[in-house]
């Protein structure tokens, strides 16, 4: 070994025992307190602790001196999956909630619990005690030895076990449940048998392959590809025996409010239930499954387009049953149990998954009719790879996107559109408001600065001003601030929001006409003070915004009582009140419009004329584009899309004060986009629902305060090992991964097809 | 005018903090044509870093006689440097060059940035303490007037921050304009594959000054403990402002940074003491100064000197 080797290695030693400090500091106590602040050092750095984390340095570095040793045994079948499966397998052992009614019901705090419990059964406490981590070792060791030493018996052993696990993970948690009752929402014993059965599933792979190697990719597309459509069945066929078999139905009965699907019909035979609703519970329910899970299954493994368009209708005519049963259920709800919850609340979780697998069932059946011909040929090919040529694949694999699999990207859409509609009313009311205080806004501000950064290229850093215009503006003309404007001007929140729109779109003229001449920085840094500069003044300017609530909080400032929004348009009467929901169906409703609109947008004569000018303006000038009116565009429209969440958030929230658009929003408006992907539509609502679901995941993880470190260790290492972002466009990921420039010009002269090609 | 000149000296003092600050901005961006939006926090890791030095030595500052003082500030000045110094280098490694090494798109420093600045402050803030308001100890007397001016006076503290940014910015100078060091940094700022072809280190280059920058950025950190308060979200508005000052100059220019940021700084505190404006309106006057310079004059008043115009 070489000095210069053996120094590069001391100082990747180094690095890696500073990084385990840092994990110990983070990882550790709370903050010290004014008189000691070294509190948290002290105890995160004591002695026998920090050797843990100089371990887990110590473990990294190996890891990476040794990577290319390691690293054949990564590329082997069924490692990904298998440790995917284990990582979720661990968190949901360590991170993850298994009863809600206990607290912090987490794995070692129902261990205790039933520890102390008398009369469980053996099996659950034998689980809690020691089985599950043994389980798990074991499995463990089964699948690496089968992985290192391609010994196929204790693959199959492995697997076998993991099954096992899993039945034994529902059946602990169920007697837990059973034991201490109450309603539970968790998820970690879920995240625990889905992790077995991926497992188990990896060890299949690693038992049955022949092939040397597999690209995960191309395993991937061969899944999917497989049978457009299939994966959609899989899944609908999972959610639906979820449903039926362990979901809750709503049931009114004084004792209990939740029931299974099988004592549904008992328990409604002495309501007042609508003969259709009680077909389906009878034996229409019963029926509809199977009948739709083999008629998409047929219709995707044959591939028969009518028998697909069918098997459509049935999916879809399905939900709109199930709907309506759930519909005549919440009439009876709401006068059984009137204090139990509002007209859709409080249903059980088993109607609502029934719907999604129904939808999901009906969009297999769409997907398999509207599949294109696979290009069978290439995915069969690239699963298995000989060994003579990986970096060919490699490169092929590079330079196709990440679904390309026929009908997987409209799968994905299907299967959020599926997730979307019915996983709120699931969900716990926490939760619901945070689907559309944070995730929902969020979405819709990043799906609109998407287009100023993503699309045009122009760093914008005030977006949130514009969300505040929009909310004063909706508080204005709903009457709700100190200067009032004239009765005939008074409106109901919705109506404000084509006001709101133009609004902003005017002040995104007057932002943009003076400052989008700056070069890319000083515009940043322009927006950035224009931004700060609305907030003050509506900080400052009491007379007219009542101001802030300051440090004292003091409930008459701010705005106050903005009106909830209704619509009264001739027989129809909706007036959104404190129930999540219906926000949440507004705010879908709102992003759909939005998206639709900028998908158009994307591809026209304007998203081209924007994509131009982010690559080089120079030349887009010199085609003939007015570049300066293009960006303007860009800027307005943007600024238009905060003002319309501007106008929710304002009637969803009611009060608000300057307080709630800091810069900081804007600057996580940015990161939201970026770290989704810069100029992917997809990728943009994705980042900003991850990003805004993370810190309120970790709110019952970690405790509150870090939660913004947390975020931010998430943010930069996403930049440093995915710079292009989560779903990257397919321009700017040729671009990324090009590493010359002719194939760099190659890609972007093919990254518009021929045929879409028209007049710029 | 008594209270003008008060207003002057404190602008001055703000002023020269701010100029501190924004010459890691400047020197950042010449070699790398980026904004580092982490730079308020390598400035905050500078107070706090001295603090862990100055409370070990001082201990509640009681005992401290006034012989010791000068030293004292001097150990802070330095073990503030230091540590921003360290936190900067880190920056580049960790942030940065993985990132120029993919040949990433520029925002996507930016967001790396952000995510370093998020976490950085927030690691401090866990490490140490969240409030808002932490003092060094009183190691002097703070209200320790040096001398008077037409009846406005100038406290010690003040004269030092002047004085000790004056310094630092006369050093900075010599070393980009008369060091080897210093014409490897205009170099890479002026073309950087040309420098490269000349035989300079432009990985080292570029950490080194980051380096500068985060000693320069601590120095002012502790200074700015020291005169007002520090704590783990102390580096915000400092560094926005800074950065106004950094673009007000010129970005890239070192000198034009200095100049900036003095402007800025007094600038922002002469105007709200007009009669019909107010002190809640002095973060609206920086920006609105900026937004001025940039609509007028979007090259900054010195111009882009170290790096390139385009």
């Amino acid at each position: 070994m070489t000095t210069a080797d053996s120094r590069a290695l001391a100082k990747r030693l180094l690095a890696c025992l500073v990084g385990g400090l840092v994990l110990a500091v983070m990882w550790g106590p709370q903050e010290g307190s004014q008189n000691d602040y070294y509190f948290e050092l002290r105890t995160s750095l004591g002695f026998p602790r920090v050797l843990i984390f100089l371990g887990i340095g110590v473990v990294v570095f190996l890891a990476m001196t040794f990577w290319p040793v390691l690293r054949p045994f990564l590329s082997r079948p069924g490692v990904w999956p298998f440790l995917s499966g284990l990582l979720a397998v661990l968190a949901g052992q360590t991170l993850m909630h298994w009863y809600d009614p206990l607290g912090d019901g987490k794995f070692g705090t129902v261990a205790t619990a039933v520890s102390q419990t008398k009369g469980i059964s053996a099996l659950t406490s034998a689980y809690f005690g020691w089985l599950a981590w043994t389980e798990l070792a074991l499995v463990v060791v089964l699948c690496a030895v089968g992985i290192a030493l391609r010994l196929r018996l204790a693959a199959w052993i492995g697997g076998a076990l993991a099954v096992i696990a899993a039945v034994l993970t529902w059946y602990a948690q169920h007697s837990v449940v059973a034991k201490g009752g109450g309603i539970d929402h968790s998820l970690g014993w879920g995240a625990v048998v889905v992790g077995y059965l991926v497992i188990a599933f990896a060890a299949g792979v690693i038992a049955l392959s022949d092939a040397q190697v597999a690209t995960g990719r191309a395993f991937a597309d061969r899944l999917l590809g497989w049978r457009p459509g299939l994966p959609l069945v899989i899944a609908g066929v999972v959610l639906g025996l979820l449903a039926f078999y362990v979901g809750r139905w709503f049931a009114p009965s004084s004792t209990q409010y939740n029931t299974d699907f099988g004592g549904l019909h008992a328990v409604f035979a002495p309501t007042a239930l609508a003969s259709w609703a009680m077909a389906y519970l009878s034996w229409a329910g019963w029926v509809l499954l199977p009948v739709a899970v083999v008629l998409a299954g047929i219709a995707a493994y044959l591939r028969s387009r009518p028998l697909a368009w069918v098997a459509a209708a049935v999916g879809t005519l399905a939900a709109i049953y199930t709907l309506a049963t759930l519909y005549e259920f919440s009439k009876i709800a709401a006068r059984v149990a009137p204090t139990f919850g509002s007209t859709w609340q409080n249903l059980g979780t088993g109607g609502w998954m029934a719907c999604g697998a129904f939808l999901l069932l009906g969009g297999a059946g769409y997907v398999a009719a509207t599949a294109e011909s696979a290009p069978q040929q290439g995915s069969e090919e690239a699963a298995t790879v000989s060994p003579a040529a990986p970096a060919q694949v490699a490169d092929e694999a590079r330079s196709r996107s990440f679904l390309t699999a026929p009908g997987a990207a409209r799968s994905l859409v299907i299967a959020t559109i599926a997730f979307a509609l019915f996983y709120p009313p699931t969900a716990t009311s926490f939760w619901q408001s945070v689907l559309v205080s944070e995730i929902g806004i969020y979405v819709l501000l990043a799906v609109g600065l998407n287009v100023v950064v993503g699309w045009a290229g122009l760093l914008d850093l005030g977006f949130i001003a514009f969300f505040a215009i929009g909310s004063y503006t909706t508080a204005y003309l709903t009457n709700s601030l100190p200067i009032h404007p004239p009765s005939w001007l008074v409106l109901p929140p919705l109506a404000a929001i084509p006001f709101a729109v133009v609004i902003c779109l005017i002040a995104g003229v007057l932002l943009g006409a003076p400052t989008l001449r700056l070069r890319g920085d000083y515009l940043a840094i322009v927006t950035l003070g224009f931004g700060e500069i609305i907030r003050i003044i509506a900080n400052n300017a009491d007379a007219i915004t009542n101001g802030s609530r300051g440090t004292a909080v003091d409930p008459s400032r701010g705005v106050n009582n903005v009106p909830h929004p209704s619509i009264h348009i001739g027989p129809l009467h909706i007036t959104w009140g404190l129930n999540q929901l219906q926000y949440w169906y507004l705010l879908l409703v709102l992003v759909v419009i939005v998206v639709v609109l900028f998908r158009r947008l994307e591809n026209s004569r304007l998203g081209r004329a924007w994509a131009a000018i982010r690559e080089d303006e120079v030349a887009a000038q010199a085609t003939g584009m007015n570049t300066f009116r293009v960006k303007l565009l860009a800027f307005a429209i943007g600024a238009s899309t905060s003002g319309l969440a501007g106008v929710f958030f304002g009637s969803y929230i009611g009060f608000f004060t300057p307080d709630n658009f800091v810069l900081n929003n804007s600057i996580l408006v940015v990161a939201y986009v970026v770290f989704g992907g810069m100029g992917s539509l997809p990728g943009a609502m994705a980042g900003a629902a991850l990003l805004t679901w993370l810190p309120e995941f970790l709110k019952n993880q970690v405790p509150a305060p870090d939660r913004q470190m947390w975020i931010g260790a998430v943010v930069l290492l996403m930049m440093i090992f995915r710079p292009a972002g989560l779903l990257p466009a397919r321009r700017r990921r040729i671009e990324l991964s090009a590493d010359h420039l002719e194939e760099a010009s190659s890609a972007e002269t093919i990254a518009v097809p021929s045929h879409v090609g028209g007049a710029v | 005018m008594t209270q003008f000149l008060n207003y002057l000296v404190l602008g001055l003092t703000r002023g020269s903090l701010y100029a501190l600050i924004a010459l890691g901005y400047t020197l950042v961006y010449g070699v790398l044509q980026l904004i580092n939006f982490a730079h308020s926090e390598v400035f905050m890791s500078g107070a706090f870093g001295s603090y862990l030095v100055i409370s070990a030595v001082v201990g509640n500052g009681k005992g401290t006689s006034s012989w010791e003082v000068p030293f004292v500030m001097l150990l802070g000045v330095v073990t503030g440097a230091v540590t921003a110094g360290a936190i900067a280098w880190s920056l580049e490694r960790v942030a940065y060059r993985p990132l120029r090494r993919r040949n990433a798109p520029k925002l996507a420093f930016l967001i790396s940035a952000i995510g370093a600045s998020f976490f950085l402050s927030q690691l401090f803030g866990k490490m140490f303490n969240r409030f808002t308001n932490n003092q060094f100890p009183p190691f002097f007397n703070d209200n320790s007037v040096a001398f008077t001016i037409a009846g406005a006076q100038v406290r010690v503290i003040q004269v030092v921050d002047i004085l000790a940014a004056l310094v630092m910015m006369v050093l900075l100078d010599r070393l980009v304009n008369k060091t080897k060091l210093g014409r490897s940094i205009r170099a890479v700022s002026e073309d950087a594959p040309t420098a490269a072809l000349m035989g300079i280190d432009i990985d080292r280059t570029i950490s080194r000054t980051f380096v500068i920058g985060g000693l320069l950025g601590g120095a002012a950190g502790f200074l700015f403990g020291l005169n007002f308060s520090f704590f783990n979200t102390m580096g915000f508005l400092p560094g926005v402002k800074a950065f106004a000052a950094a673009v007000l100059g010129g970005i890239g220019n070192i000198r034009g940074a200095m100049i900036g940021g003095l402007l800025l700084g007094i600038v922002e505190n002469i105007i709200p003491t007009l009669p019909w404006v107010g002190t809640e309106w002095t973060d609206v006057v920086a920006f609105i100064v900026l937004v001025l310079v940039l609509m007028f004059r979007p090259t900054g008043i010195l111009g882009e000197r170290l790096g390139r115009a385009a």
